[in-house]
């Protein structure tokens, strides 16, 4: 594979590759298809449920995950994974509201804000290319570094002003329709245009499919797992951000519950945990899912034990469907 | 790949590790467990001379009761790595079996009894499921676990939905004495864990163990049974980790069904820190109990020296990128010395 054709690597090349692309884009449509099933099916069992205004409020909730999954996706895309993220929404929230009312102009304090995080991305990135720490360990290391420097910093309790322009974000309409919604539906669009249809989203993916096969094909290695990490960062950076902006404040803990389901959203949207794989429509869907599964069942009163238990059985489910063993059990075609 | 064949190459012991020449220092500083150790001696000092009350023999008590859930987590933790897996199950096994003691407390030592035999069944249940997924259903092990933990972390909370109940009086005072007055209980029993692993050492199935960490294709080329060894190692790691969540408990006397998370990022630096390579096949559980024993004391050194607790995160994240870099270094060198 030579550095020219690895960059026009815009036709999957190989013969199986249709099948492959029909069953992603089937695991795609089912994961929104589900969502969809359930916010009607949720409609009968509680008439406050399964309206227009239910769908964009889960739009909303999900907004969060949908801005940290595409980083976390593409950090699992060069076989990587991401553990700091929890920490980094925290910090991107913690510092933003803690910064607010300096003098200094909002936007410059949240560049500076999102260039913090970025930082915490970089180290991320030199850990694993130079230090050679596997990326889990090391992300999950940086995390508590952060967390413990937050705790630190703040004496436990996080203060300061929201940033009007995150209020005005989470919580404006424009023509009728909550800004959010629009801002996050052109995230999607750049994000999926960046991950499927740019030569940076095949040098990725070539990093990820085979790190030493895309260095002797002359593939720059670590300018893609760099960027990785630090788009990884800067996206649950922001997402920290509208947090503060929808809940109007920001805590220590705020990150905690979006780790794991953005694991889950990419691995549910169909991409391969062990990297080279995916695509960031796919993580939406999961994403999407996953939100919509966590408000029907709190609304229907179900405690947070058994919805954690859902999420988990849901991923192990994930990761079955995607498995060629498990399926060839089944008697499916056996996928690869 | 017949087990028959499996016991001849077993019989012949053909894996002794990582020992590629030079001379006995060398041998001693590539080994994992000796840095540990020397590094835990080193910080005890330490210790001693920042707080005179160090050699007291409740602080001694104390030190050992808090390191033991830890260590014994390692050990497993340890397992898994040596055959080149991660068990992120380990946190959801010790809130799960933590939660599951202080919500049914049963009374007198017949009850400890029962909770040991509860901790250690739930353990090795979630180790064999985890075993299931990545042996039978080629899942690796990172996502299985995952999956594993996070279901039995919900359990947890399904149980507990918040910190409450009490462990059993007797499980809480007696695992936490010392008996003849000098031993505590709880070193006996990360004793009895190595104890257990000597004895192990030498079996096939631990011979086995590392010759799939160090090359699982050769390995199973040269008839190791690779499943059964897998299954076995994820089945063990299971256990010690209920015997963790079993001996938290009796530290705690509560429950808690967040208290295994921390047991993730310690479990893992344990590891590295005892010398445990993540790239497989080298290392023991041995190291990272005693890693696990030094996180501990690392911790309690910061305390005694005034740093604040905010900042031990800071430390021990820093210690735990330190320790692989210094282990991938010593690797490093001893490959190079190897081969001149």
């Amino acid at each position: 594979m030579t550095k020219t054709s690895a960059s026009r690597l815009a036709v999957p090349a190989d013969t199986r590759s249709s099948a492959r692309f029909r069953s992603e884009t089937l695991a795609v449509a089912m994961t929104f298809v589900i969502s969809i099933i359930l916010v009607i099916a949720s409609g009968f069992i509680s008439p406050a449920l399964g309206s227009w205004s239910q769908v964009y409020t889960i739009l909303t909730l999900a907004s969060f995950l949908v801005v940290v999954a595409f980083g976390q996706g593409l950090v699992i895309l060069i076989g990587g994974l991401d553990l700091s993220i929890a920490s980094v929404i925290m910090l991107g929230g913690v510092m933003v509201t803690a910064w607010s009312g300096s003098g200094y102009p909002q936007i410059l304090m949240i560049a500076a804000v999102l260039a913090l995080c970025a930082g915490v991305g970089l180290v991320n990135a030199l850990g694993t290319l130079w230090l050679k720490v596997p990326p889990f360990i090391m992300t999950m290391a940086t995390g508590i570094i952060v967390a413990s420097s937050a705790l630190g910093y703040t004496s436990g309790t996080p203060r300061g002003v929201t940033p009007e322009l995150f209020t005005w974000l989470m919580k404006s309409e424009v023509a009728g329709i909550p800004t959010i919604l629009i801002f996050v539906g052109l995230f999607v669009f750049c994000g999926a245009m960046l991950q499927g249809w740019t030569s940076f989203g095949r040098r990725l993916q070539a990093v990820g499919t085979n790190i030493s096969a895309a260095r002797v094909a002359g593939l720059s290695v670590s300018l893609p797992v760099v960027a990785a990490y630090v788009i990884s960062s800067v996206c649950a950076g922001f997402a920290g951000m509208m947090l503060v902006g929808y809940a109007n404040g920001a805590t220590l803990r705020m990150g905690d519950s979006y780790l794991l389901p953005s694991i889950a959203a990419v691995v549910i949207g169909g991409s391969s945990i062990l990297g080279g794989r995916g695509s960031y429509i796919g993580t939406v869907g999961g994403a999407v899912l996953l939100t919509t599964l966590g408000t029907v069942i709190s609304a229907l009163g179900i405690e947070q034990g058994w919805r954690t238990v859902i999420e988990g059985s849901i991923i192990i489910a994930a990761l079955l469907l995607l498995n060629e063993t498990f399926m060839s059990l089944l008697g499916g075609p056996a996928r690869r | 790949m017949t087990f028959s064949a499996a016991k001849e190459t077993g019989g012949s012991r053909a894996v002794p590790v990582g020992r590629k020449g030079g001379g006995a220092v060398a041998d001693l500083l590539r080994n994992g467990t000796f840095i540990v150790a020397v590094l835990y001696v080193i910080l005890f000092v330490v210790n001693a001379a920042l707080q005179s009350k160090a050699l007291n023999i409740n602080s001694v008590t104390n030190l050992v009761n808090n390191a033991a859930p830890l260590a014994i987590a390692s050990a497993g933790q340890a397992l898994i790595v040596i055959s080149r897996g991660f068990d992120l199950s380990v946190a959801g096994v010790v809130s799960l079996t933590n939660v599951l003691i202080a919500a049914y407390p049963i009374k007198g030592p017949l009850g400890a009894l029962a909770a040991l035999a509860m901790a250690l069944s739930v353990g090795g249940l979630v180790g064999l499921v985890n075993g299931f997924l990545v042996v039978k259903l080629r899942m690796q092990s990172i996502a299985a676990t995952l999956g594993t933990m996070i279901i039995t972390q919900g359990l947890a909370l399904v149980i507990l939905d918040a910190p409450k109940g009490s462990v059993a009086d007797w499980l809480a005072d007696e695992m936490t004495d010392r008996v003849f007055g000098y031993v505590p209980v709880a070193g006996l029993v990360v004793l009895a864990v190595v104890v257990l692993w000597l004895i192990a050492r030498r079996t096939d199935s631990v011979v086995g163990l590392y010759a799939v960490g160090e090359d699982e294709g050769a390995a199973s080329l040269s008839g190791v049974p690779v499943q059964a060894v897998r299954m076995k190692t994820f089945v063990a790691a299971g256990l010690l980790y209920g015997l963790a969540g079993f001996m938290l408990s009796a530290q705690t006397a509560t429950g808690n069904p967040n208290a295994g998370t921390p047991f993730l990022m310690l479990s893992f630096a344990a590891v590295s820190l005892g010398g445990v390579s993540f790239s497989g096949g080298r290392g023991s559980p041995v190291g990272a109990i005693i890693g696990a024993a030094t996180l501990m004391l690392l911790q309690k050194v910061l305390f005694s020296g005034g740093v604040s607790s905010f900042y031990t995160g800071i430390f021990q994240g820093a210690v735990l990128i330190a320790a692989i870099v210094f282990s991938g270094l010593i690797s490093k060198l001893g490959s190079r010395r190897g081969m001149t």
